[in-house]
């Protein structure tokens, strides 16, 4: 072991006898690192900004919901607890936020057209946290209290509807008894949202308004709590599964929407993948560039086993040469993602091809996020990659004949 | 057919009535709904749909009684015969023989055209809120042809389920409907029905023939004309049940 200082010693050496090559190897494990760390951090903060969005219009990361509510949302499958008792159970349990929403496939009529939304009968001041539009953007006003009558409708679907703020349009949906409700609303607001699809799809009244025309009394469809970070929802699962009635559906936002939730889960495959696929790639000119360097000094290698070095070091030494090599690129390449990204947080605006990105349901603005552990992952990967790569040439430099080596011509 | 069922058929076929005395708006719409409501009515009609490259007309009949039940139902074209449309208080189903179903009307469906025509089926089903989802006012009264003609305009109330901005009615002294017009919230004139031959049918002066146009395009149009029509016949509630809406007995 007391051989190792001397066996690195000699590997960073003879990295820096050719300098050239070493340095041409350098830059190109920098940029392949660099690549890989800012495309990962690229598609995590496309990724991650899909699912804020996502989450926000659920909206909510645990839910609670009557059984049948996913399959079939209407107010015949809703949850027969009323609003005051709810306010009971959950106001004092310590929730980051939670609410209770009425949430029924309705439509929406105006003089000219007729079209299908989903109507959210909510309290604004409950909502505030998980609201996906601002209340403060909006054209108008938003709504001001559970009993407001108002409605507050996306721009793009008044512009479908060709009403504006000022005017009535009817909501049409069904009661419990599968008879119409309908009712008339002034629009009072136009909310605008990062994707048109919302501002034409959802459309917002008062909880009571709505409670009233769909005729169930204090009771709602849907009740939805925040945790922290969406990442981690079990501890407010497990608080709203012990406090909830087993007649009710508990679910995770994951299992809502579960096209967001498999995209969660195939990004860190993605990663990986991504990670590899740059590795391959370089590891031909890393392969290359150690071949090359035994090549070079097979009669030195000769000379080092005639004096006694035992294969073992020779290997050892190579392979302690390669790692060299990939530390330093890493480094540079690690510091140079790490300087790219750090001014880009505020976000890149892609809105040329922006209506592309929506279809996907990303937004049109694209903050990199960069995660420690995407990096480690990145980095650990070369390496241990690296290691195999480096094994063939340093396994063969190991195996010369003493004799043969040092009489070797050229 | 005196029921809402075909309101705006009834808006329009008022019957006669005596000269009344003086009367307030609310009360000339109601009257003339009341009028037609009757106890009962078998009509025989022709809707007529027209668009610039295509027309189809279809001869239906229709039963109503009281107030809130009604049945049509199409004897041709022969493709179509035995399609009908079942109104019984706020619910509203259509069946079809080709696929052998009764299907009831959802509220995401009110808003789309019945049978194809320029009425929604809400038109037809929801007719009678006229009178107490407005406030009406005679908005202009004037004599023609020796019979008093009342202008009057109907708002809708803040919360009633009615997309208009307003709507005016013209109404003969004699109860018959000359014209429902439909104006957005800008105060433009979205659609029309217009009252194209007043007559006497079935002992009562009705319009027989009414034209639905969309202002925006004139060239389509849906035209309803009185074949035949008989007043306070003797009706079972047997005639408004699901299972004569899909089993004729008549």
């Amino acid at each position: 072991m007391r051989l190792l200082p001397v066996l690195v010693r000699l590997a960073w050496r003879y990295l820096w006898r050719n300098h050239r090559r070493t340095i041409i190897m350098l830059s190109a494990i920098s940029v392949g690192v660099w690549a890989m760390i800012f495309m990962t951090a690229l598609t995590r903060g496309m990724v991650d900004q899909m699912i804020k969005d996502g989450v926000s219009v659920l909206p909510g990361h645990v839910q609670v919901h009557h059984p049948l509510f996913l399959d079939d949302p209407s107010v015949s499958n809703r949850i027969t607890i009323g609003d005051a008792e709810l306010a009971r159970a959950f106001d004092t349990a310590g929730f980051k936020a939670w609410a209770s929403r009425v949430k029924v496939p309705a439509v929406i009529a105006s003089e000219r057209e007729s079209r299908g939304v989903t109507l959210l009968g909510i309290d604004p001041a409950a909502e505030r946290e998980f609201s996906f539009v601002s209340y403060d953007d909006v054209e108008g006003r938003f709504l001001e209290g559970a009993d407001d009558n108002g409605i507050v409708i996306g721009r793009e679907l008044a512009s479908k509807l060709e009403t504006e703020v000022g005017k009535r349009v009817v909501l049409m949906s069904q009661d419990p008894e599968n008879e119409i409700a309908d009712r008339g609303f002034r629009v009072v607001g136009l909310f605008k949202a990062n994707m048109p699809a919302f501002e034409e799809s959802y459309v917002f009244i008062g909880k009571q308004a709505a409670q009233k025309m769909l005729r169930i009394g204090d009771t709602t469809t849907e009740i939805v709590f925040l945790a922290d970070d969406y990442r981690n929802i079990e501890p407010t699962f497990k608080q709203v599964s012990a406090r909830v009635d087993s007649s009710l559906e508990v679910s995770r936002w994951y299992e809502v929407d579960t096209y967001l939730g498999t995209m969660l889960k195939v990004m860190d495959g993605f990663v990986l993948i991504w990670v590899i696929v740059i590795f391959l790639a370089l590891s031909f000119g890393l392969v290359n560039t150690l071949v090359m360097a035994v090549f070079e000094r097979v009669r030195e290698i000769g000379l080092m086993l005639a004096l006694g070095m035992k294969p073992a070091s020779i290997l050892g030494q190579i392979i302690i040469e390669s790692m060299l090599l990939l530390a330093v690129g890493l480094a540079i390449g690690d510091l140079l993602a790490w300087a790219t990204i750090q001014p880009l947080q505020g976000g890149i605006d892609i809105s040329a091809v922006a209506e592309g990105m929506e279809m996907m349901g990303a937004s049109s603005v694209l903050y990199p996020k960069l995660y420690l552990s995407d990096m480690i992952r990145a980095n650990v990967v070369v390496l241990i990659l690296g290691f195999l790569a480096s094994l063939s040439p340093a396994w063969r430099a190991s195996r010369y004949e003493p004799v043969e080596a040092i009489t070797k011509v050229g | 057919m005196k029921n809402r069922f075909l309101l705006p058929l009834i808006l329009f076929a008022l019957p006669l009535q005596a000269a009344q005395e003086e009367r307030d708006a609310t009360q000339i719409v109601r009257d003339a709904i009341d009028h037609w409501r009757g106890l009962s009515s078998y009509t025989e009609m022709t809707m007529v749909i027209h668009r610039p490259d295509w027309e189809r007309s279809m001869t239906m009949r229709a039963w109503t009684k009281g107030n809130d039940q009604s049945l049509v139902r199409v004897i041709e074209p022969k493709k179509d015969r035995g399609n009908g449309t079942l109104i019984d208080e706020n619910s509203m189903w259509t069946f079809s023989p080709k696929v052998n179903r009764v299907i009831k009307v959802p509220s995401s469906m009110m808003a789309q055209s019945w049978m194809g025509s320029d009425f929604s089926n809400k038109d037809i089903a929801r007719a009678d809120d006229i009178v107490d989802q407005y406030e009406h006012s005679i908005i202009h009264c004037e004599e023609v042809d020796g019979i008093t003609v009342y202008d009057i305009e109907s708002i809708p109330h803040e919360e009633a389920a009615v997309v208009w901005g307003r709507e005016v009615l013209k109404i003969r002294d004699d109860h018959v409907v000359l014209e429902h017009a439909f104006y957005d919230q800008d105060g433009g004139l979205v659609k029309k029905l217009e009252s194209l031959e007043v007559g006497e049918m079935g002992g009562r002066t009705i319009a027989k023939r009414q034209r639905m146009v969309k202002i925006e395009k004139p060239e389509e149009w849906t035209e309803i004309s009185v074949n035949d029509v008989e007043y306070e016949i003797d009706l079972k509630d047997s005639v408004f049940t699901l299972s004569n809406l899909r089993n004729p007995r008549d």
